[in-house]
């Protein structure tokens, strides 16, 4: 009886507002997202949070990875062929695909080879007037070489784009379906630059994706209108909001309250309190992706490889593995997930062992231990759930050999901004997949070219590591480029430019009556098919 | 006071006992004030012997009990009274360690606050013409300004941090001390007492140590537990709001906001720092309020 | 007289817009870091770029002319641009500060409707139980650290029992066009068909910030009233009054409440400054998109220029507050302009 009067109590209070509310709250989803998106248009990036809103959301790829089976599936592209040397894609393009229409751009005509043209060779073609637009950088496509390995792009007819390499490259079909190879409108560029506001390409997009843009706020939220004729489904929600809300715990007080319907990468502690609710589900998958401690090479004590190891050898794992992924997490033996099939698990890996820590460090002639900055994420990823907490967990344990840790934290993107300039001393960072494809978590993290661009948190760049990496991708054999990543491994570990820690798992929540929000085991979340019941 | 009192309701004795006998006696009579001043002592002594009191080191971390609640629960343990956090630390130890931080680092504040603001504040009520005019005006431009915001436009410069939080706290104090200290001489300086030992023939820092100072301390005191709370409330925050104390330092405001996690899974570990805060404020307050009731009614006899 | 008295405010005013900005302006030379990149907020300058920029920073001159030219620019709205958004700071604060404002007027609102009441109450029957329940309730309140107040009432308003949300000013799914900036005046301006659900939305957002924000002022001003209350009952026409047989309500409805609440109205003007510094904290706490949280953000990046545009415009603005609050009070109490020291 109380209860009855209770809910009573409580309809009365929010009664009249509620039944509006829900009528709302059917046509539009909130998505509670860990920061600032960098950018609108995934070339320009490869961080996971900014993936996340804009790719599968706005885009879409020429072709798509299953993810179970691994196979390519079609997408933007019906079909496509590979001639006999492997030099030569074609790609053959759906026709019926419609950008989108927004409030800055009304499209004439649907997409055609022109926009695949224009697409690509934006990024490598300094003589495309978008080039050094938006700063000029496109790490994912500069850190795998894509910019060295095309020789040039074809517009065969009006739908049908064939892409011309230098070498047969084994994962070129891999990176052309990750999801930084969306394809923009080549119509919307050119009326850009008649206006002269060439940077609103990347500001205000137009892709041909399940949503389309409507608004941004910094900080506050970022707001899309479903894409009504997009080509592959019917689009279920009217409204997409992304409520930016970079704090986790506020992320997951607003799924209790209802202020957000999904929040992705809830911390590992608060799965059980959302697991108890009937309102809210927690989605687990195993997710392809690496958490790492990378030193800076260029920078004393870091360059010296017993510094390195003993670093490694202060830190005991086991604690991390229980604080900071509260045990929902794999410890790592070599720098691939052992799901990868090309893993090999590495004898060298060191373990927890602070006696040997400081013997390396004595014969590094560092008796005195030494200050250093460790860097730590503020956002929760996937591959590392708490940032924070792990730095203090190895900040103690280094305390016991002798080494004071001064914790560094800056907001996300201003984080990855002094990285890449590599201010950094040592950095707990990670990588997330965008492919199955090995070469996916060696090349963008350790390459040469990666250190260029900054994205080699290590800024380590080894010639010969560098040649077994081309070597891997020329060969198309899978047994023997397994070989060439087997030594690539047992390189990174021998030499330890980076020291893999864990393997997370990838977390979502969502209301009960949210339905049918993908995340794949690599790459980024999908909401085109979301539906609210 | 040193006006002479003919009143006959009250006795000789009374009369004959020193001021100070006279306001405690006051404040004895007002129970609520004398809690608040054993609170404020337990809370002193806690700040002072916090490394001895504490079962554990700050950062001790014990990897095999994270998370533990209280140890009147069921899962808890009775090593840990009051559970651990997330990396396996004592709660206890932290938050009498904290003691130190907040209250023993606010007293601190408050008393340097008090030294530089009674030092200027004299010199600002004695001094007069042009140079007194500027000092108020200038006054006047940072009283507009709060302590918190000051505090915080003070540690944007510094750069965020538990030493910087309390210079900027000082800073902060500063202003509105001076201000009260500065109207406090004046209104001395203008009583009849004081004319007339100017015209004996005193000069000003016998005026200042003879005259104004024995009759204005008992209410710097009060000013000193109004800032006392302020840097209290104030170094919080900024702990709080990152601002200040960074983790690990055992600040409470620090704690709490590094606890925020766990609010749902453990709110213990958010509520225990916040009820601590609360009663050191309160004890402060208490005894604030407890001497300007007890100066007030000496006043009134 | 009155006009001498309201010129004297505006010099004063004067003197101190000039002293804060003299003080921002250092800024940009005591943050650590490039001058000119703090005062332009463009990081990277390439070479070629740091000559204009000099130019027009005037940084090749004297620090006077620099100075002007700081002021001129101010003037004219170019704050810089922020380092984290790229985007000019002017902007931002016009888009964030109505927010804010509208926050601290709520906030203001109930603390007058409670306080100043709540005050009277307690001086009316001083020391009998009314006054000491709510002597108790404002030490009480005094003692609470603000932040801990707001997560108290998350803990039990949303997480609990789950009827007020936590962050934000509407749901976002309401899509409301700025015009004002005060959100309730944008609702009823919208044309919007979920008008009326977004109004009630709205009002629920914003309860929970309203009542923490007002705890503080609520608590001052409920002193400040009834200690100013006490004190004209202890005057001698009171006395008289009361000799003549007024009962007490007469006493204090006809007699004492205007002259106890004159100080009050200079006291509402000077909460202004702790509302908006207590702002910064709630806005946080409840994720409110005001200038508070976004200056506590640009202070956590290290964003100088926005830091410095934050508190110019937020300490103006207190300025402005304090001084029009003493302009309005001095129309109310005719002595205060006689006196020959302006004090704030």
């Amino acid at each position: 009886m109380s209860k009855f009067i209770f809910s009573i109590v409580i309809l009365i209070l929010t009664g009249c507002t509620e039944q509006a509310l829900i009528n709302q709250n059917n046509h539009g989803l909130i998505y509670c997202a860990e920061a600032n998106p960098v950018s609108f248009n995934p070339q320009l990036t490869t961080l996971g949070s900014t993936i996340d809103l804009t790719s599968k959301q706005l885009y879409n790829r020429l072709i798509s990875i299953d993810a179970n089976t691994g196979e390519f599936l079609p997408e933007l592209a019906h079909s496509w062929k590979i001639s006999n040397n492997r030099k030569k894609i074609t790609f053959e393009l759906r026709q019926d695909v419609q950008f989108h229409q927004t409030d800055y751009f009304t499209p004439t005509r649907k997409l055609n080879a022109d926009d695949v043209v224009f697409t690509f060779s934006r990024l490598f073609d300094a003589y495309n007037p978008y080039h050094f637009v938006s700063g000029g950088q496109y790490p994912y496509f500069q850190s795998i070489g894509l910019d060295q390995l095309i020789k040039s792009i074809i517009k065969e007819s009006e739908y049908s784009v064939s892409f011309e390499l230098f070498d047969a490259q084994s994962s070129f079909l891999a990176n052309i379906a990750t999801d930084f190879s969306v394809i923009l409108s080549a119509e919307y560029a050119k009326s850009l630059e008649i206006d002269e506001t060439l940077e609103n390409l990347d500001n205000y997009p137009v892709g041909t994706g399940p949503y389309k843009f409507k608004d941004y706020k910094r900080d506050i939220l970022i707001r899309y209108y479903k894409h009504d004729e997009y080509w592959k489904h019917p689009v279920e929600l009217e409204q997409l909001v992304f409520d930016i809300t970079p704090n986790s715990t506020t992320r997951i007080a607003k799924m209790l309250t209802h202020e957000c319907d999904v929040t992705p990468h809830p911390n590992s502690s608060q799965l059980s309190i959302l697991a108890s609710r009937k309102d809210i589900k927690v989605l687990k998958e195993t997710n392809l992706n690496i958490g790492y401690w990378a030193f800076n090479t260029q920078k004393a004590p870091f360059d010296d490889n017993r510094v390195r190891r003993a670093l490694a050898h202060a830190i005991d794992i086991d604690k991390i593995m229980h604080a900071v992924y509260l045990d929902n997490g794999k410890r790592l033996e070599s720098i691939l997930p052992n799901t990868s099939w090309a893993y090999q698990a590495q004898v060298n890996m060191p373990n927890y062992n602070p006696e040997l820590a400081k013997r390396l460090l004595r014969q590094a002639g560092l008796v005195e231990g030494f200050k250093m900055d460790l860097w730590a994420m503020p956002v929760a990823r996937i591959y590392n759930p708490n940032a924070r907490k792990m730095a203090e967990l190895i900040q103690s344990d280094l305390n016991k050999i002798g080494i004071t840790v001064n914790i560094v934290e800056y907001e996300w993107n201003t984080f990855i901004k002094k990285l890449e300039e590599h201010a950094h001393d040592t950095v707990l960072l990670g990588w997330s997949a965008d492919t199955p494809d090995p070469d996916n978590f060696f090349s963008p993290l350790l390459s040469c070219a990666a250190a260029l661009n900054g994205k080699n948190a290590a800024n380590w760049c080894d010639p010969e590591f560098d040649l077994l990496l081309s070597k891997a991708l020329d060969t198309i054999k899978i047994e023997e480029r397994k070989e060439f990543y087997f030594q690539a491994q047992q390189m990174v570990i021998q030499e330890l430019p980076l020291f893999p820690i864990a393997q997370g798992m990838r977390f979502q929540a969502s209301s009960t009556n949210v339905e049918n929000i993908e995340i794949k085991s690599f790459g980024g979340v999908s909401l085109a098919k979301a539906r609210k019941l | 006071m040193a006006k002479f009192n003919f009143n006959t309701d009250i006795s000789s004795e009374e009369l004959n006992k020193s001021p100070l006998r006279q306001l405690w006696r006051h404040f004895k009579a007002n129970h609520v004030a004398l809690v608040g001043l054993w609170l404020f002592i337990a809370l002193t002594i806690l700040a002072t012997l916090a490394p001895v009191i504490a079962p554990y080191g700050v950062n001790q971390q014990h990897t095999d009990a994270l998370l533990l609640p209280p140890s009147w629960d069921d899962v808890g343990d009775v090593r840990f009274i009051l559970g651990t956090d997330d990396l396996g630390r004592d709660i206890l130890s932290r938050l009498i360690n904290g003691t130190t931080y907040t209250f023993g680092l606010a007293i601190l504040t408050a008393l340097i606050t008090t030294l530089l603001g009674v030092v200027l504040g004299v010199f600002a009520g004695m001094s007069k013409g042009v140079r007194s005019s500027i000092l108020n005006h200038m006054l006047d431009v940072t009283l507009s300004i709060p302590s918190l915001l000051l505090a915080i436009i003070i540690i944007a410069l510094l750069g965020p941090g538990l030493l910087n939080t309390v210079w900027a706290i000082i800073l902060a104090l500063l202003p509105q001390y001076i201000h009260s200290v500065r109207n406090l001489v004046v209104q001395e300086l203008s009583k009849d007492y004081i004319v007339a030992q100017w015209l004996d023939g005193a000069n000003s820092w016998h005026i200042l140590s003879r005259g104004i100072f024995p009759n204005i301390y008992e209410h710097i005191v009060v000013i000193f537990t109004m800032s006392l709370s302020t840097a209290i409330l104030d170094i919080s925050a900024l702990g709080f709001l990152k601002l200040g104390a960074q983790p690990p330092t055992a600040e409470w405001g620090a704690i709490l906001s590094e606890n925020l996690a766990f609010i749902y899974l453990a709110p213990w570990t958010v509520a225990l720092p916040g009820i601590l805060l609360f009663f050191a404020v309160l004890s402060t307050n208490l005894v604030g309020d407890g001497l300007r009731s007890a100066l007030k009614k000496r006043k009134a006899i | 007289m009155a006009l001498e008295y309201i010129f004297r405010r505006i010099i004063l005013l004067c003197f101190m817009l000039l002293l804060l900005s003299i003080f921002t302006f250092s800024l940009s030379f005591l943050f650590p870091g490039d001058p000119l990149t703090n005062l332009s907020g463009i990081q990277d300058i390439s070479f070629h770029e740091s000559d204009a920029l000099s130019e027009k920073y005037k940084l090749d001159q004297s620090i006077p002319k620099q100075f002007i030219s700081f002021i001129t620019r101010v003037a004219q709205g170019d704050w810089g641009i922020s380092f984290a958004s790229q985007k000019p700071i002017f902007e931002h604060i016009v888009a964030l500060f109505p927010a804010t404002l509208e926050l601290a007027l709520y906030a203001l609102l109930a603390s007058i409707v409670f306080g100043i009441p709540a005050g009277i109450i307690s001086a009316a029957y001083y020391e009998k139980w009314p006054d000491k329940i709510i002597n108790t309730l404002t030490l009480l309140g005094y003692s609470t650290p603000v932040f801990w107040l707001a997560l108290l009432m998350i803990m039990f308003f949303c997480l609990q029992l789950g009827l007020l949300p936590m962050s934000g000013r509407v749901s976002l799914l309401y899509e409301i066009p700025d015009i004002t900036g005060f959100i309730l005046i944008d609702i009823l301006l919208s044309d919007v068909s979920y008008k009326f659900n977004a109004f009630i939305d709205a009002i629920k957002h914003l309860l929970l910030p309203t009542i923490v924000l007002s705890t503080y002022p609520t608590m001052v001003l409920i002193r400040f009233t009834r200690d100013s209350m006490l004190e004209v009952l202890e005057q001698n026409y009171i006395k008289t009054a009361r000799a003549k047989g007024l009962s007490r309500s007469q006493l204090i409805f006809r007699h004492a409440l205007r002259n106890a609440l004159l100080p009050v109205i200079k006291q509402i003007g000077l909460q202004f400054s702790s509302l908006i510094t207590l702002a910064m904290i709630t806005e946080v706490i409840f994720s409110w998109p005001g200038i508070g949280r976004w200056l506590i953000d640009s202070i956590y990046q290290r964003d100088f220029p926005a830091i410095q545009g934050g508190l110019l415009a937020v300490s103006t603005f207190i300025i402005l507050a304090t001084v029009t609050a003493d302009l309005i009070h001095s129309v109310f109490d005719p002595i205060i302009r006689n006196q020959t020291h302006g004090k704030i």
